[in-house]
């Protein structure tokens, strides 16, 4: 059974169902709203017209352009050109394009706004915003320790970094084969609900439903926090503190309004469910196996998808995550969600990170791409 | 949309709207749902004149849900349907029987 989205667009011509493969290969980690949700993939928009607005925030950058018909009419379309970090990285700024260029935009159109995400920008001739041909590979170096041995979460002393975005599209059950699914995490085909996780009937149906709806009503598009392992699915990446003479880690997330979640390493008991109030991080305590930072976390609420894609889950959730750095630019991320109310049984997911050298989480605050793209 | 949305069992909450056999003439009726991982449990009107829910049976096939109690005056059997299951304020509409009573209701999560 596949998706409706990607079943709408095999019944379009070949070459739009190339241009999807690539476009879906390239997409952004995550559009707010869901990508799916806001674009049509199966169909193509060319524009052109002056720029007459550059919103160069994180985590969605977009130029503005008014667009002339063949009626003379102009309309303001918004345009898409990608994640601002990202495209810092490769080397552009918000100075390579500017209000009063005449862009040439190629791209992929909304489902319901004067709104599109770019595949291609052109401006005299020169395409912007494109991506290098090859990107530069960070040589292996070794984990980064305390004076005791014990792993650093963090940077190397007197250097910054931060973690960048989670490999993963979502979570899926670790003992599941491949299971294809957009940067949103929009299944490539909804039969493969059943090897995502192992849900209860009315979570199956919960999780397929909001599939079916191409994740429209999505919290994280309303600017609600990425509780759970989302938090570490957000483009924006996310910082650890270790304040190790308080007992406590602190994440710092850069998506989700820059939320941040503490960790306790000070020894102390979980606090029983019941006695705490429900929140979108939960409490969570943690301590060293080893490498591993094992933390355990209840008293969640439900107003927040799991992860990517919809999954659900209840008040019963409780979460197992592990951290471990096998070297200075990998992060891994294991997870096992136990939510008996949710799940038939507990199971377990998770993916890698990757370490950002020399930069800092970027301010990012969900109402300002509300400004740019949702009151439109 | 605005409101924050419970993302969990879409039965859990507190749910205020009104049933009755005519448009105008209606009762208020406010149920509370929770779902514990194995039923749905709840109460219809709580407080004095409460009536504790017998039972829940929901399709997820098709989001319908029937609605069964036990009240002073009679039976009451609700079988409706879920509609707009995303928002935070999603619906729950169908038909009503109370006792020799019948008619429909239509109730709104809070």
């Amino acid at each position: 059974m596949k998706n409706p989205h990607m079943t709408m667009s095999r019944s379009l011509c070949a070459v739009s169902a190339v241009m999807l493969a690539l476009f879906v290969a390239t997409a952004p980690v995550f559009s707010q709203p869901p990508f799916s949700a806001t674009y049509d993939s199966s169909r193509q928009v060319k524009l052109q017209g002056p720029v007459t607005r550059i919103d160069w925030v994180n985590p969605h950058a977009f130029i503005f352009i008014d667009v002339r018909d063949a009626t003379g009419t102009v309309t303001n379309w918004a345009v898409e050109v990608g994640n601002p970090l990202e495209l810092e990285r490769d080397g552009w700024k918000r100075s390579a394009i500017k209000i009063g260029d005449v862009a040439a935009v190629e791209g992929v159109p909304a489902r319901e706004k004067r709104q599109a995400f770019a595949k291609s920008v052109t401006v005299g001739g020169k395409r912007l915003f494109a991506p290098p041909a090859r990107r530069a590979t960070v040589a292996r170096q070794p984990t980064p320790k305390w004076p005791d041995g014990q792993v650093r979460l963090g940077p190397p002393p007197g250097k910054r970094g931060y973690w960048g975005p989670a490999n993963a599209k979502g979570l899926v059950e670790s003992t599941a084969a491949n299971v294809p699914m957009t940067d949103d995490g929009l299944l490539i085909n909804l039969s493969d609900a059943d090897k995502v996780a192992p849900f209860k009937p009315w979570a199956r149906a919960l999780y397929e439903l909001r599939q079916r709806n191409l994740l429209k009503g999505d919290p994280l598009s309303r600017c609600i926090p990425p509780g759970g392992p989302r938090q570490f699915l957000v483009p924006n990446g996310f910082q650890f503190v270790e304040q190790r003479d308080l007992g406590r880690i602190l994440v710092l997330l850069g998506g989700g309004d820059r939320n941040w979640r503490i960790i306790f390493t000070d020894g102390r008991a979980q606090t029983p469910p019941a006695e705490l109030v429900p929140t979108y991080y939960g409490s969570s305590v943690g301590k060293w196996q080893g490498e591993t930072l094992v933390v355990d976390s209840v008293g969640y609420n439900e107003k927040f998808w799991l992860t990517n894609g919809g999954l659900p889950h209840t008040e019963a959730l409780h979460l197992t995550e592990r951290f471990s750095r096998p070297d200075l630019n990998t992060l891994k991320y294991e997870v096992t969600v136990d939510d008996p109310q949710t799940y038939t049984r507990p199971w377990t997911g998770g993916w890698t990170s990757q370490w950002v050298p020399d930069q800092d989480v970027q301010e990012y605050f969900c109402e300002e791409n509300a400004e740019s793209t949702f009151i439109r | 949309m605005l409101g924050l949305a419970q993302e969990g069992h879409p039965l859990t909450g507190t749910w205020t709207g009104d049933w009755g056999p005519s448009a105008t003439q209606r009762n208020h009726v406010t149920i509370v749902m929770s779902w514990d991982g194995s039923n749905v449990t709840g109460t219809i009107n709580p407080g004095p004149d409460s009536v504790p829910i017998a039972s829940v049976f929901v399709d997820v096939t098709n989001w319908t849900v029937r609605i069964e109690a036990d009240a002073k005056d009679g039976h009451i059997s609700a079988e409706g349907r879920l509609e707009d299951i995303a928002s935070p304020h999603r619906k729950l509409a169908g038909s009503w029987r109370q006792g020799n009573a019948k008619g429909d209701f239509r109730i709104t999560r809070d």
